[in-house]
């Protein structure tokens, strides 16, 4: 047996949330500075077309601990007890596991995301977290106004623009309530969930049993509060910037809200983020070798979606992920992956979903082949037999070329999107008034009932007039729709994408 | 694996079945050939579970009398009659459920 062929000892998962894949040095971006991730992009496999099935954080963390895609079965929800995860495939094996997060969503009453998990270590205050501070005083000197754009606020009259205006100062005063007392960067969120992290693999794990670690950062994910913007400064990817810096915006269409050039300060903002995230994840990867485990241990890096900050490629026109929109900004994340045996420096450029990265955690553990049974002791034991991904060892070893002919991204109950090497296609599940008012997450109250998976006699596959069609290669962020020119390769595509999604709702 | 059912014969046939699972389709539904692929996963652990398959489209007057109006539509058939009906797609879990709870 060779070596890559043996189990690997330790598995560490580092989930980063919101880090869009061309903002990074290792997927082609010249402008921000990502040392660190580039470095290990040198080590490790980076997969060039790796895509999220179900969107937003919740669905993707639900894909990733199920191996089982979403899309067809539930958006923004609880973990069920149906769910079989990685720890509960681990429940009663020789291995320890942990999850070290700050990522607030998956720590929503009852969602449950962290079960099984023999070590949980929750780093408060990151969005929908963030009103556990509301009632701590704030310093005067912080004033959440200061923090934003006042356009984004207030109209003409001095008035509020809508809700959503106090909404956006209310945000900003509870991160300011936390961040008041900030003396460096080591008071960041990604610095802390890093250094809970290194701390436990350092001093806190019993190092003579094997691990597996979910490491969660919110980071980089608004607010955009980058060193620059606590130390005063000048922001290093947007000097000449001369308004207030931009924790955060509303969650809105841009147009009439939001300026190009608040856009443009905003991701100036997120890239400088992306540096200090990258800066932090640094300390991790130096810690594992420290350690003495990168020999022995799997590592992988990815995010479960990027953003939209703004106008055409940026954001389709909204800011941050104010509509159900599946578009490339949003559904193409980056993904590197370290296997031990596995020479590094290799760039796969087949199509993979997230929930491939589960079943390659598994094979790399050993785990794949699994099936559930009772214990000696009469407890119920769960397997890997219904994951729906695919492991990717065969691809990061160079025995084959794709696993997938296509990837699909998609929102709940709003979106379904399919993307293949000459086109990408999206499906509205709603009409067009519905897809420009509906918010991300509220798709999950939809229900897919018995007309979405049947046929009537007679009936033809539906084309909905507002569906899109997009030449990939000429066009990969998805802004000339050739629908209306291309009806027969749209409806093919339609055709291939309801057949793909049926038959995971059969599996 | 699947007995074709047919207009004529459908009642007599499905009278003699002691457990069985009933799957009205048509030809170029992409759903029905998915729900066959999810039937024949479940078949495999329940053997004692036979399975049939009538086309909507060449028998109207079975379909129509069965109250199948979608494709799928599947039909729980226990001890000579039809006791659960489903329209939709399921996985075999869910399927398993379905059958046992009918």
């Amino acid at each position: 047996m060779t070596k890559t062929q043996t189990p690997v000892k330790n598995v560490v998962f580092i989930m980063l949330d919101t880090l869009q894949f061309n903002y990074l040095g290792c997927y082609g971006n010249e402008t921000i500075k990502t040392p660190h991730l580039d470095r290990f992009a040198r080590q490790s496999v980076l997969f060039e077309n790796a895509y999220s099935e179900g969107l937003p954080t919740i669905p993707v963390r639900r894909a990733l601990m199920t191996g089982r895609f979403t899309l067809p079965y539930g958006g923004w929800q609880p973990l069920e007890q149906d769910d079989t995860t990685i720890t509960d495939i681990l429940w009663g094996q020789n291995i320890q596991t942990a999850l070290i997060y700050d990522t607030a969503p998956m720590r929503l009453a009852k969602f449950g995301y962290s079960r099984g998990f023999d070590h949980v270590e929750f780093c408060p205050g990151q969005e929908l977290d963030h009103t556990s501070f509301a009632d701590l005083p704030l310093d005067p000197a912080f004033k959440p106004e200061d923090y934003t754009s006042p356009t984004m606020v207030w109209d003409e009259k001095g008035e509020f623009i809508d809700e959503d205006s106090e909404q956006l100062l209310d945000e900003i005063g509870c991160f300011l309530r936390q961040q008041q007392h900030r003396r460096s960067d080591a008071d960041s969120y990604v610095a802390r969930v890093v250094n809970r992290t290194d701390d436990w693999l350092k001093n806190r794990r019993d190092k003579t049993r094997p691990f597996f670690l979910w490491v969660d950062s919110f980071d980089p994910h608004e607010p955009w509060d980058p060193p620059s913007v606590w130390n005063n400064e000048p922001c290093p990817y947007d000097p000449d910037y001369t308004g207030n810096p931009i924790l955060l915006a509303p969650w809105t269409p841009i147009e009439g809200r939001i300026t190009e050039r608040e856009c443009e300060h905003i991701r100036a903002l997120y890239m400088e983020k992306i540096t200090l995230v990258d800066q932090w994840i640094g300390k991790i990867l130096d810690g594992i070798r420290k350690e003495g485990l990168w020999d022995e241990t799997m590592v992988v890096i990815m995010s479960d979606h990027g953003q939209p900050m703004g106008d055409g490629e940026h954001g389709h026109g909204i800011m941050r992920k104010s509509r159900p929109w599946p578009y490339e900004e949003l559904v193409h994340v980056p993904l590197m992956i370290h296997v031990p045996g596995i020479e590094g420096g290799k760039r796969v450029s087949g199509f993979v979903q997230n929930v491939d990265v589960t079943a390659t955690i598994m094979e790399a553990m050993g785990q794949l082949k699994t099936e559930g049974g009772v214990s000696d002791h009469g407890m119920n034991t769960y397997g890997a037999e219904d994951y729906q991904g695919i492991s990717l060892l065969p691809m990061m070893r160079g025995e084959v070329d794709k696993i997938r002919d296509f990837a699909i991204a998609g929102y709940y109950g709003m979106s379904w999107s399919i993307i293949t090497e000459e086109y990408s296609y999206v499906h509205w599940l709603v009409d067009e008034d519905e897809k420009n008012s509906a918010d991300c997450v509220e798709g999950s109250e939809k229900t897919m009932d018995e007309e979405m998976w049947t046929c009537t006699a007679g009936a033809k596959v539906e084309m909905p007039s507002h569906n899109e069609l997009y030449d990939r290669k000429a066009d990969p962020f998805q802004l000339n729709n050739i629908a209306e020119k291309n009806p027969q390769k749209a409806e093919e595509l339609l055709q291939q994408l309801k057949l793909f999604i049926g038959e995971l709702r059969t599996t | 694996m699947f007995q074709t059912l047919e207009e004529t014969t459908y009642e007599s046939k499905i009278a003699k079945v002691s457990a069985g699972i009933l799957i009205c389709f048509k030809q170029l539904c992409p759903h029905c050939r998915n729900m066959e692929k999810a039937i024949e996963k479940f078949a495999k652990r329940h053997a004692q579970v036979s399975l049939f398959k009538l086309d909507m489209e060449e028998n109207p007057e079975a379909s129509q009398a069965l109250e199948a109006q979608r494709a799928p539509t599947l039909f729980v058939i226990k001890a000579g009659k039809i006791v659960a009906r489903k329209a939709g797609l399921m996985n075999p879990k869910e399927l398993t459920a379905f059958y046992k709870n009918a």
